[in-house]
């Protein structure tokens, strides 16, 4: 187990490494992409303040020297901004609280809600109960997240008033604020993703109802309820928790990003996609690379998490 | 229809509604159930819905028209899935068979470079590549393409889901590559692109139609997010993304401008998963393609 967890980790860590390689390569030497154009004004800039800024953060070195450089400033947080900036790890370090609330709330809410709904369909399977939480889950999985956080935001929270439209409040603070802001934030980023899970977890519990341990446990006379809870879900549950693994890290780069911005939570998303509007190139590149490594690190742990779960997994080879 | 209806908008703006999609009218007034009414009211309030020939769903606050900007940034939105969708077929389906069929070395690179992509979500891509690529324009050898261009959010797009088309093919490749047939074609001395062509791409096409279908819905989606984000299509140019973004401040006072983009895009959205769905139950009634939901934000 703790093999396989430093082996996990270790892959987790080099995936990051290369990608800070490609966002190198990609902002520094795309063509017409010229770093030492912006750090010399811009469109106002005249050839000898390009060639000052050339001088000043040394872009005629070899790519290598940079991008060592550049790492190193961002590993330090003192990234040198065209524009000027605070030191961004801190930054970024500051923003992560409110986006791991976000995520693990919208986790916790798609999952439970998915098994819960699931579990109401397999047991009135075929019958009217199914069919209308099918439906419904099909259509609320239709509903993109950045339209329903749009809606949620403009008329719950900003026009009527009933949630904060802005803004934080840690969990260590006041629990009730922070649940207060962040229940349209989780309902927005959570309820499609457990459209689509009830989906995948009914199919799941149906491919087992059939099993040779289910129908040994309903000979055994045991409740149906009790079959589909302590017999059925256990197996059925594991094709969906890698698919959760998979949505989970990707959530810190994917809907924190829009969801925080709508709901203006001052997390990580919401600094990145900040930062993005400003054309700034060194922040990008750097808030980049500390999200990619949030999301490596986070799809570590799930792994570890299910490889824990279930020895099978253990012992194969842990994959990029 | 809904999608058909849509490669209309140009008829409908010049036919019906006689402006186009970035025309304003501020000064414009128009006559309501026989009132003339402004376009936009003194305090800067534009007019709602009319339900009339102009200004049907209403007009925004610089007076454009809402329907005519609705369909074409709906047909903007469409089109960049489409072309994002057709850019990745054209890079995933050749990098699946090889990697499929040569297996070895070749699929050891090609499959590492996926999941290495994999692994990183494709909104947090899209928005580093698009900004890399927006700030001045691309010129690689002859092809240029300005910073405002559509292409832009098509290869961005269309690249970022490359993987998620080839992951799924690859493995059926791979079933394919063992069965009688494909032997036999190699056995006779068929050269290996020509036995991809002519022997394992008419088992694909069933696999491809669903895919597209699906993958449609994820490059509509991730254009969206990526306009909405600043990353996408540019202002001026409508798409549902900019629309959403543009009437998401403005419905204390007139809601018609965030509902009407947000109610057609997610009627986009229930047209191609119902079709993906259709295709699937046609071409693929056992499940035995297990794509289950391919998704990808």
């Amino acid at each position: 187990m703790i093999v396989f967890s430093i082996r996990r980790l270790f892959a987790a860590l080099l995936t990051a490494w290369v990608a800070s390689i490609i966002a190198f390569v990609l902002f520094w030497t795309v063509p017409n992409v010229d770093p030492s154009y912006w750090l010399g004004g811009g469109d106002k800039g005249t050839n000898a303040t390009r060639a000052l800024a050339t001088e000043k953060y040394g872009l005629d070195d070899p790519l290598p020297v940079q991008y060592v450089r550049l790492m190193k400033n961002i590993v330090s947080g003192d990234v040198e901004c065209f524009y000027g900036c605070a030191n961004l790890r801190s930054a970024f370090l500051d923003a992560l609280p409110a986006t791991v609330s976000l995520v693990l709330g919208a986790a916790l809410l798609s999952v439970g809600l998915g098994v819960w709904l699931a579990l109401i369909c397999v047991r009135h399977r075929g019958r009217w109960p199914d069919r209308v939480i099918t439906s419904a889950a099909a259509a609320v999985y239709s509903v993109p997240s950045i339209v329903l956080g749009a809606l949620l935001w403009a008329f719950v929270a900003d026009k009527w008033g009933w949630f904060p439209n802005e803004g934080y409040v840690p969990l260590t603070d006041n629990p009730f604020g922070w649940v207060h802001h962040l229940v349209l934030p989780w309902i927005a980023a959570g309820l499609p993703f457990a459209g689509a899970y009830v989906l995948v977890v009914r199919a799941s519990l149906l491919n087992g109802v059939n099993d040779d341990w289910v129908r040994t446990a309903r000979a055994k006379g045991l409740s149906e309820q009790r079959v589909i809870r302590r017999h059925v879900l256990r197996t059925a549950l594991i094709p969906p928790v890698n698919v959760w693994g998979l949505d989970f890290s990707h959530a810190f780069g994917g809907f924190a990003l829009y969801v925080e911005a709508i709901f203006h939570v001052p997390g990580v998303g919401f600094l990145t996609a900040d930062t993005v509007g400003s054309f700034d190139l060194p922040p990008i590149v750097a808030l980049g690379i500390y999200l990619a490594v949030v999301v490596v690190v986070a799809g570590a742990l799930v792994d570890i998490a299910i490889a824990w779960l279930d020895p099978r997994i253990r012992r194969a080879m842990p994959s990029t | 229809m809904i999608l058909l209806a849509l490669l209309a908008a140009p008829l409908y703006a010049s036919e019906i509604a006689h402006t186009t999609s970035s025309e304003n009218h501020l000064t414009d007034r128009v006559v309501v159930d026989g009132k003339p009414s402004d376009v936009v009211a003194l305090d800067s309030t534009p007019i709602g819905p009319t339900w009339h020939r102009a200004y049907f769903l209403g007009a925004d606050y610089n007076g454009r028209d809402l329907m005519v900007r609705l369909l074409y940034g709906a047909r903007t939105s469409l089109l960049v899935g489409a072309g994002a969708v057709a850019l990745s077929f054209l890079l995933g389906i050749p990098l699946a068979l090889a990697a499929g069929y040569r297996r070895g070395r070749t699929d050891a690179v090609i499959i590492r470079i996926f999941d290495l992509l994999w692994s990183f979500p494709a909104l947090l891509l899209g928005v580093l590549l698009s900004t890399a690529l927006t700030i001045r324009g691309v010129q690689i050898g002859p092809v240029s393409i300005g910073s405002g261009s559509r292409l832009i959010p098509i290869s961005v797009i269309g690249l970022v889901y490359v993987p998620y088309i080839a992951r799924p093919l690859r493995g059926q490749v791979l079933a394919l590559r063992e069965q009688p047939f494909v032997e036999a074609a190699r056995a006779s001395g068929m050269r290996a692109s020509a036995l991809m062509r002519s022997e394992l791409m008419p088992h694909l096409w069933s696999t491809l139609l669903v895919l597209s279908a699906i993958m449609m819905v994820n490059a509509v989606a991730l254009e969206v997010a990526l306009s909405f984000l600043g990353a996408g299509i540019n202002p001026p140019e409508p798409s549902l993304g900019t629309l959403i973004e543009d009437g998401l401040t403005k419905t204390a006072r007139s809601p018609h401008l965030l509902l009407a983009p947000s109610i057609a895009l997610v009627l986009i959205v229930l047209t191609l998963n119902g079709l993906a769905e259709a295709f699937r139950r046609a071409l693929d009634p056992h499940g035995a393609l297990g794509l289950g939901l391919v998704r990808g934000e």
